[in-house]
């Protein structure tokens, strides 16, 4: 059976069944299957997922169980995108064992989680080819896993002297340059490390996690409403994105279908969202190469689009809109008329800008064929956003994994294939303006009615996905309850964090000075990543 | 080349002329305030503060909002039951001296703890090496020590920087908004090179450093290091409700709370994050030209 055939969460649970009759326990939540797995079997369950079916791996976390099961458990999750099923699998892991058998052999995406798994839990992925720190650096001792249920929140041991190598490439002429963590630029911290054989550039690795501030362990044993606000600030441009998708999730629990008119908001917002991110970028690719008119212009656009968040709520950044069961009060009642027409100016603003920029040929010369990412490495690091469909990753949550009201609205996901600054270009571009026309699409659709639902008191121990389409790409949320409505494990995996290693790869082969150009066409969040 | 120049000549210039003229401030939601008449000390709102911002006055027992934690969620303005939490529109909040942001600003007027502590370097700018971090630094030996010395210097620091002041932006453990805040100072609404302020791109060119986001743990040399390659004498604004006080991530395994805990502080800028405005009255204010 191929995989089109599988269309279904039953017939893919019935294949799955058939082919691993070892599953201890497969069950339905949703659009998520659990299968429960042991060490034994893990691994060729895993390969099958992904090389047979061909289901991205989309997350890989760890939880404390041991108060209740006495095992640690690894969660490993691929998606279904054709059908849009996510695939759970629970493997427990003893604690006296301490250690799983790694999956970096069959899937390179699974590097970087398990490294995560390592530092946080202390579990040891077996067989991983380089298992070295991963968000501690030099500065944090051994053995001290925070995510450890017995760990305390607030621990601040005592500063370590570890050393952490650098992947080193030798041979003639070979040298090195670092740059970071405190940038030229006015963006985040972190550090770069290049390997150079004259210009172009052999080798970049990127050490991430300077702005590692324990999101996932400040939330744990907080009440919901305080898991919200967290998540508000996980990543300051994509607050509402994240919100949205730990919404989601909490909303799964409970159970509870949000107000339509609320739905209708939050398309809104998420996309008054995406378009500001993207004006940012696009000021940023012309910065940075030092297209001050262009960049001006997309600056001011950007002004706009705030000017569009502060009619609607008073917020630049969107915060302490959503809640649990919908949002906070009806932002658009009154507005319509005013905000269609700003959307509007900001349409033919940005549509003018783009028939003077694109048309340039000095700029064009300098962004094609510049930070080329190839489809391959694209797909298999599960580069998704406008960095991934820049490359011929045709996915988009929104109609993969349709939420709110996006199916009652018309919109495109614009694809392009090079891969390179210009592509993903041409992606934020189309992308503003699909957000834009969704936008105005909602302004006239948007229904009457109320805007709020309680979430009630949640079933413990219960645990769901939220799946939302961020700026950036795809964004994963885990939540799971404990009792009295607190968080017991909330796992945050943005976009940003796939994209990391797949914007390491475009570079290779360029010149240093087209790094920032590149890193900007990205415009990775790293405190998104880092968490 | 047409359409740039008639895309020039269409905005000619669209910088708000903020602080000289007010800006229109009617949709903002800025800073939240708690009406003692109205506060009837019940504590619905202690209780669910996100960033445990709002504490209880240990005379009248009624609630008082820290503003160097406070990240203006409105929460309390939904939970009181009394309707005593007004979101006024107020964002210029930036103060020298973090007892300036508790509720009782009057502080101030105290006398001035004596610090055994006070080291000078060799410019003459004095440093407080016992940076207290236990009570989120707040009782921090360091401040008013600093102040009072600091004010020795200030004629000397208005002369040098009063007219041009070069900045050098550190990101310690922010979630990027007040980043992007300070990125917006550079767009043609705010356009902070009007009055002569620059970002540059290393510590070595800098006179001041806005340190946004929390003391990260793995940032902490980064910062201490920008902070000892800037020259003296240097200003800190610390932006955000993070960088004044750990915000909603205090007291995390990874972080060391508000900046102060790792670098002396002369303006605190509050707010998640703060308008490009509140930080641009913030500079002003540490330089004094306002």
């Amino acid at each position: 059976m191929n995989k089109q055939e599988i269309n279904s969460i039953t017939a893919l649970k019935k294949e799955l069944l058939a082919r691993h009759p070892e599953l201890s326990k497969s069950e339905i939540h949703g659009n998520t299957l659990c299968l429960d797995t042991d060490s034994d079997s893990y691994q060729a369950l895993c390969k099958n997922l992904n090389h047979k079916f061909a289901f991205p791996l989309v997350s890989m976390f760890a939880s404390d169980n041991r108060a209740s099961t006495g095992c640690f458990t690894i969660h490993t999750v691929f998606a279904h995108r054709q059908a849009g099923i996510l695939i759970s699998i629970a493997l427990p892991v003893d604690p006296s064992y301490g250690a799983f058998p790694s999956l970096c052999d069959l899937i390179p995406a699974a590097a970087l989680y398990e490294r995560e798994i390592h530092d946080l839990f202390g579990l040891h992925p077996m067989g991983h080819p380089n298992p070295k720190r991963l968000v501690f650096h030099g500065n944090w001792p051994k053995n001290h896993y925070p995510l450890r249920s017995d760990y305390p929140a607030e621990k601040r041991p005592d500063f370590a002297d570890e050393r952490i190598e650098f992947t080193r490439i030798d041979g003639e002429g070979v040298y090195e340059i670092p740059v970071g963590p405190v940038h030229a630029g006015i963006i985040e911290p972190g550090h770069f490390r290049f390997s150079l054989a004259g210009e172009p550039i052999l080798n970049l690795e990127a050490q991430l996690y300077f702005v590692h501030k324990g999101i996932e362990k400040l939330s744990e044993g907080k009440t919901i409403e305080h898991g919200f606000y967290l998540s508000e600030r996980i990543s300051g441009d994509e607050t509402f994105t994240n919100s949205l998708t730990y919404c989601q999730a909490v909303e799964k629990i409970a159970g509870i279908k949000v107000p339509v008119r609320a739905s209708f908001t939050r398309v809104l917002f998420a996309e008054l969202e995406r378009v500001t991110s993207h004006l940012g970028d696009l000021a940023g690719i012309c910065q940075d190469v030092a297209y001050g008119f262009a960049s001006y212009q997309f600056k001011m656009l950007r002004g706009w689009s705030y000017r569009i968040a502060d009619e609607l709520c008073g917020m630049r950044f969107l915060r302490s809109v959503n809640i649990p069961g919908g949002v906070r009060k009806d932002f658009v009642h009154g507005k319509e008329e005013i905000l269609a027409r700003l959307l509007s100016e900001l349409q033919k603003e940005l549509a003018e800008t783009e028939a003077i920029v694109m048309r340039n040929s000095l700029f064009i010369d300098r962004i094609e064929n510049t930070g080329i990412l190839k489809n391959k490495i694209a797909v298999d690091l599960n580069a998704t956003g406008p960095g991934g469909r820049a490359s011929g990753v045709d996915f988009d949550v929104r109609t993969a994994f349709p939420y709110e009201v996006y199916t009652q609205l018309e919109f495109e996901t614009p694809v392009q294939s090079d891969g390179d600054v210009s592509s993903r270009m041409k992606v934020k571009l189309a992308e503003c303006f699909q957000s834009i026309s969704l936008m105005l699409q909602v302004l006239e659709r948007i229904p009457q009615g109320t805007v709020r639902e309680e979430i009630g008191m949640l079933e413990p121990y219960r645990s769901a996905y939220g799946l939302t389409e961020a700026p950036r790409g795809e964004n994963i949320h885990y939540v799971m309850v404990g009792e009295n409505n607190t968080i017991l494990r909330y796992k945050v995996r943005t976009p940003s964090f796939c994209s990391w290693p797949a914007l390491c790869h475009a570079v290779s082969g360029n010149i240093v000075p087209d790094f920032p150009l590149i890193n900007k066409s990205f415009n990775l969040s790293y405190a998104g990543n880092d968490l | 080349m047409f359409q740039v120049i008639k895309k020039i000549i269409q905005y000619p210039r669209v910088t708000q002329n903020y602080p000289a003229k007010p800006f229109d401030t009617s949709l903002i939601s800025g800073k939240p305030v708690i009406g003692p008449e109205k506060c009837t000390a019940c504590g619905a709102c202690i209780a669910r503060c996100p960033s445990g911002a709002i504490v209880e006055n240990p005379e009248t027992h009624k609630a008082e909002i820290h503003y160097d934690a406070c990240i203006f969620c409105v929460l309390c303005s939904e939970v009181c039951p009394h309707g005593a939490v007004e979101i006024t529109d107020e964002f210029e909040l930036a103060v020298k001296l973090r007892k300036q942001l508790h509720a009782n600003g009057s502080l101030e007027e105290q006398a001035i703890p004596p610090c055994d502590d006070v080291t000078f370097e060799e410019s003459g700018m004095p440093r407080c090496d016992t940076t207290n971090d236990e009570n989120h630094g707040m009782a921090s030996c360091g401040e008013p020590t600093y102040e009072e010395l600091g004010k020795q210097l200030k004629e000397k620091i208005e002369k040098r920087f009063g007219r041009s002041l070069q900045i050098r932006e550190v990101d310690s453990g922010s979630c990027n908004g007040c980043d992007y805040e300070i990125n917006a100072l550079n767009n043609p609404f705010n356009d902070i090179e009007r009055f002569g302020i620059h970002f540059v791109a290393s510590p070595r060119h800098a006179d001041m450093l806005l340190v946004t986001g929390t003391a990260a743990r793995n940032m902490e040399l980064a910062l201490l290091k920008t902070y000892e390659a800037t020259p003296s004498p240097k200003l800190v604004g610390a932006v955000g409700a993070c960088a004044c006080s750990g915000g909603i991530f205090r007291d995390s395994y990874a972080v060391k709370n508000g900046i102060d805990s790792v670098v002396p502080v002369d303006v605190y800028i509050p707010g998640c994050p703060p308008r490009p405005q509140a930080i641009l009255y913030g500079i002003l204010k540490a330089i004094d030209r306002l």
